[in-house]
């Protein structure tokens, strides 16, 4: 008997040695299975995406509950790959659309010069909320490109100390000039939105290309032409995006959880990117760009003939109410 | 120019105004998210601490 369960064991070791050779991979995995039994890779890839390996905590805190959320390192690759691509297009490629625009097309001049007439555009407080919403933009999109490329494009020239010291000043004027701009953008709607309702107007004006590429072509417009229309719903439509992405940074405990927090990061920074980019063209057309532009954020009056030119209608629509003076496009002035 | 320099001002009066009544209305996370047992009584200036 002992002799057949000796002759058994033997046999069964035959087998299981063949069975080793014959199969390398199950030889390890029967002989080493600590060794194969957790591997990170395998354990990441296996978690579907929105999946995350959660553990048990005592503080008040649900997100730290988060100990491997494999959707990270998307998000992590998005910020160091991808996000500098969207930046480096939308604003190096607005930057130089712009010089191009200006070397073949030249500053837009007022055709018949300067009148010396002027009427009043923009009244004091439309001033103020513009300007309040640009100084505070201003500000945020130089802080918020420093919190995006900073580290890869300021780092190096001010070294650590410097950039440090800066981007936490940065960071402290971004999270609270956030607010002074979002108060902007709802005074800013709620005084310009009835001039920016979209038209049949706006068609023709957009098919002639506003007048811009060509000398001496002046669609009619109200108020405000097609393309400060367009302007004022990108600031009103990215601004909001902006905010409501923003809020979520700034009290990030109101998220439900990280990944959704990640996602209103992403959409902070591509918004933020194209904001930045449509915000350029709206600087150089409202100064380099057309002569006698500024002035309407400036002092707020704008000379007879630019409004002839960039916005007729409006001209006989204040007139017609006694606030522009009459009169053709004669005096002209030189340009100062 | 009177429009804009009243707009800065503006600005950064909200600004602080904003930073103080958040100061005031908010816990430091190294109170909100830290239970009495485990609190430490002065965290300083490190990552937990009121700044």
């Amino acid at each position: 008997m002992p002799s057949s369960i000796s002759n058994l064991r033997a046999l069964c070791a035959a087998i299981a040695l063949l069975f080793v050779f014959a199969n390398p991979a199950v030889a390890q995995l029967s002989f080493k299975p600590t060794a194969e039994a957790v591997q990170e890779d395998k354990l990441l890839n296996a978690l579907k995406e929105g999946d995350k390996i959660t553990g048990r905590i005592t503080i008040p805190d649900a997100m730290a509950s988060s100990l491997i959320q494999p959707a990270g390192r998307d998000w992590r690759d998005f910020h160091r790959s991808k996000l500098p691509i969207i930046g480096g297009v939308a604003i190096i490629g607005m930057l130089a659309l712009l010089a191009i625009f200006l070397l073949v097309r030249g500053r837009i001049r007022i055709d018949h010069g300067f009148s010396g007439a002027k009427l009043l555009r923009f009244a004091s407080f439309e001033r103020f909320t513009h300007w309040l919403t640009a100084s505070c933009f201003i500000v945020l999109a130089l802080s918020g490109l420093n919190i995006s490329f900073g580290r890869i494009l300021i780092l190096p020239l001010f070294g650590a100390n410097a950039f440090a010291t800066m981007s936490a000043y940065g960071k402290y004027a971004h999270d609270y000039l956030a607010f002074p701009f979002m108060l902007g953008l709802i005074i800013m709607f709620l005084i310009w939105i009835k001039d920016n309702i979209p038209g049949k107007l706006d068609l023709d004006w957009i098919k002639q290309g506003g007048g811009l590429l060509s000398k001496g072509q002046h669609p009619p417009a109200h108020r405000f032409n097609a393309g400060q229309k367009g302007i004022f719903w990108i600031v009103i439509i990215g601004g909001a995006l902006m905010s409501v992405s923003g809020w979520f940074m700034l009290f990030p405990y109101i998220p439900a959880n990280v990944t959704e927090l990640q996602f209103w990061t992403v959409i902070h920074a591509v918004i933020a990117m194209l904001f930045i980019a449509a915000m350029l063209a709206h600087i150089y057309i409202g100064s380099v760009g057309m002569e006698g532009a500024f002035d309407a954020m400036g002092t707020g009056e704008v000379d007879l003939n630019w409004a002839k030119e960039h916005h007729s209608l409006w001209v006989e629509e204040e007139q017609a109410k006694g606030r522009a003076p009459s009169g053709s496009a004669a005096r002209p002035v030189a340009a100062e | 120019m009177k429009s804009f320099l009243a707009a800065l001002a503006f600005a950064a009066i909200a600004a602080f105004c904003v930073s103080s009544v958040l100061d005031t209305i908010q816990q430091t996370s190294s109170v909100a998210y830290t239970t009495s047992g485990a609190r430490v009584g002065d965290p300083g200036n490190n990552l937990i601490g009121p700044n």
